[in-house]
């Protein structure tokens, strides 16, 4: 078995092996520092708001946003763009609705507060499902992601890749929990912004800083097989699949609990607040640099370099940097493509870190804690609870990543993902926070509707049962290829035919007090001590 | 701890013009902003998709019709994080901060010196911060 293929990239091992080094030198700070479920989960709640604006803009820019939208605009033009627009649009969703009411009203995970004043074992369970369901396709896309990207970019084996990745995630989370994954993830949101605003300039330095010119000669460099376009409709023909796509990006990352749980580990609903704007700036930043690295690609490797980028174009921007740094065989185009692969598993490490951090929160701390021990656990129990749950977890996701392979679809994992958290997770936080009516049967029917609905539709769409043609499904009567439009209807219909078909009443004076501390933050613990 | 929240009479501070009139002011914002965003982002998916031919028009040689809509949806998310932010530190946290003032009272009381707490924190404290409560209840059960 031929694990380390002979085009091994020696400059992209050597890289990647200092970024590991320094990443666990962090966790190994952060193991030190581990005095309890408080820093395990929230960091202590000692992150500032401009360390917590860089940590969400690491958790949440995955490799899809960094390799997957530059790929999609390098070989369709405008419609990449549309995913970036809806990314960043999401974060006002976020903040208005939801960062410093989590804050306030919650502890560890997005089942805080959604039990709060609802009958804590069910409540629990329906957020943990939904936690659950969102970390799990996430978690499974990036870790495919990962292993398709390093053994393309490196030369490592499809399973020893995914394998590696896998391991990192756990330490970090294992032995550094939520300290040592947020600064993976500020090194991490550092390293991709030098990385993507390098890259532009060296770009935009070869059309002499003229935007404008960037988009003419993309679109010149063109030929009658391309489907790259300045305007829409190339990547997504339909449009009502561009409008359900569209709704479920807005609303998706209001549900994410890896996002969500970031908001526990400031001190106060200020700082959350303020990390939303530094997220929005770094975020917004990222997203406008993308595509000009996405029509970059281009307008430099033109046509031509559209085979060489692979499925989805995933490989359009390390080739780009490849380009920019002399070109293949060169030592400045390795460099600059070593470099690029080592930011590139950066990225996926973060990600997947937060992810494994919070479906942990929501088998330890959720079920172990509060529905099997009902709180008479202690928080050494909890914390080694939540060790053994990640562990579980992981090596789960690196199994399930290296059976299902590299044939598994990355996009169509990410975008259930968000169809799941847009429609389970987000309307029952949303009523659990606002609607004074509200009450248990309400949050599991609409937690229940949710998941199913949004699994359901994507398990009968198109992309999995491709019709004859390769055009429509197979199934005549449903043909959506995202879900969003269906399904996050019927979360809000689930909630509100739950709670109206029980007979149980909504505790007024628990949705008082929920109102009260969701609203002003009295009685929000404040930050710990981390030495 | 002099007032710990176990004892506020939450039915009484939701009733009070002082908690009223903070949801009254984040809701004049929040509700308009959040219809504002939303209509403009609909709309600009709605073109997208129904109007392609008229988002790939050129406005000037290859800068389309649809990438400075989608820029005006990146100007958008900046204003409006950045006025809540302003409105929230000038007008929001004030009105808390009397909410929580009626509701337990002298909040200096019994609290402990700034500590660890700042030593990390962007900006110390506010000096109506409450103080320093027990776990929260939710998770507490």
């Amino acid at each position: 078995m031929t694990v380390i293929a002979a085009d091994v990239n020696v400059e992209a091992l050597v890289i990647f092996a200092i970024v590991l080094s320094i990443t666990l030198v962090i966790t190994y700070w952060a193991s030190q520092r581990m005095t309890g479920a408080t820093v395990f989960w929230a960091a202590g709640r000692s992150i500032s708001g401009v360390q917590n604006g860089l940590a969400i803009s690491g958790d949440y820019l995955s490799a899809a946003s960094f390799l997957g939208i530059a790929g999609l605009i390098f070989i369709f033009g405008f419609d990449g763009f549309l995913y970036s627009v809806g990314f960043l649009v999401a974060f006002l969703t976020v903040m208005f609705l939801l960062a410093e009411r989590m804050r306030n009203a919650g502890k560890f995970t997005i089942a805080d507060v959604l039990s709060f004043r609802l009958r804590e074992r069910p409540a629990r369970t329906a957020a943990a499902l939904g936690t659950l369901s969102v970390a799990a396709f996430y978690l499974i896309a990036q870790m495919v992601g990962a292993g398709v990207l390093i053994q393309a970019l490196v030369g490592i084996d499809f399973s020893l890749a995914v394998l590696i990745t896998g391991v990192m995630m756990l330490c970090y989370v294992i032995f550094g929990g939520m300290l040592a994954t947020t600064w993976v993830q500020i090194i991490k949101a550092v390293l991709l912004m030098i990385a993507i605003l390098v890259m532009s300039v060296f770009v935009l330095e070869k059309v002499g800083f003229n935007p404008i010119e960037l988009f003419n000669r993309a679109k010149a460099n063109t030929t009658a097989e391309s489907t790259f376009s300045l305007g829409p409709g190339t990547f997504l023909s339909r449009p009502i699949d561009t409008v359900s796509l569209g709704i479920a990006l807005v609303l998706g990352t209001a549900g994410l609990p890896h996002i969500l749980m970031r908001f526990f580990t400031v001190p106060d609903s200020k700082a959350a607040r303020s990390s939303v704007v530094w997220a929005i700036f770094i975020i917004g930043a990222f997203y406008v640099l993308t595509t000009f690295v996405g029509f970059g690609a281009r307008a430099l490797l033109g046509q031509g370099g559209v085979e060489a980028a692979g499925t989805g174009g995933n490989l359009a921007a390390p080739n780009l940097a490849q380009f920019l740094g002399g070109g293949d065989g060169t030592f400045g185009g390795d460099l600059f493509l070593a470099i690029v692969a080592a930011v590139a598993f950066a990225t996926i490490l973060a990600v997947v870190a937060g992810l494994v951090l919070s479906a942990s929160g929501a088998v330890a701390h959720d079920i172990w804690s509060n529905v099997i021990r009902k709180g008479r656990d202690s928080e050494h129990e909890e914390v080694l609870v939540a060790r053994i749950a990640a562990a579980a977890i992981g090596a789960l996701a690196i199994v399930i990543a290296i059976v299902g392979g590299e044939g598994l679809n990355v996009s169509f994992m990410v975008g259930l993902a968000f169809a799941v958290a847009a429609s389970a997770n987000f309307p029952a936080l949303l009523l659990a926070l606002t609607w004074r009516r509200f009450n248990t049967a309400g949050a599991v029917t609409g937690v229940l509707f949710g998941v199913v609905s949004a699994i359901v539709l994507v398990i009968i769409s198109p992309k999995v049962w491709p019709g004859p043609d390769g055009e429509g499904g197979a199934l005549s009567f449903y043909d959506l290829a995202n879900p969003g439009i269906i399904s996050i209807p019927l979360g809000f219909i689930g909630c509100w035919l739950g709670t109206m078909l029980s007979t149980e009443r909504g505790n007024e004076r628990e949705f008082a007090e929920l109102r009260v501390r969701s609203e002003t933050g009295l009685g929000a613990e404040r930050a710990g001590v981390v030495a | 701890m002099s007032t710990p929240p176990e004892r506020v009479d939450w039915n009484a501070v939701e009733q009070s013009p002082e908690f009223q009139e903070l949801i009254a002011a984040r809701r004049r914002f929040v509700l308009p902003a959040t219809i504002f965003f939303l209509a403009w982002y609909i709309g600009f998916v709605l073109l997208a998709g129904y109007a392609p031919d008229f988002m790939g028009d050129s406005v000037y040689e290859g800068l389309t019709v649809g990438y400075c809509l989608a820029l005006t949806q990146f100007v958008m998310v900046f204003t409006l994080g950045y006025l809540y932010l302003r409105r929230a530190d000038t007008v929001y946290d004030p009105l808390a901060a009397k909410v929580i003032e009626q509701a337990v009272g002298d909040p200096y009381a019994d609290r402990p010196a700034a500590g660890a707490a700042t030593a990390t924190a962007p900006a110390p404290p506010a000096p109506t911060a409450p103080p320093a409560a027990p776990a929260n209840r939710g998770a507490a059960r």
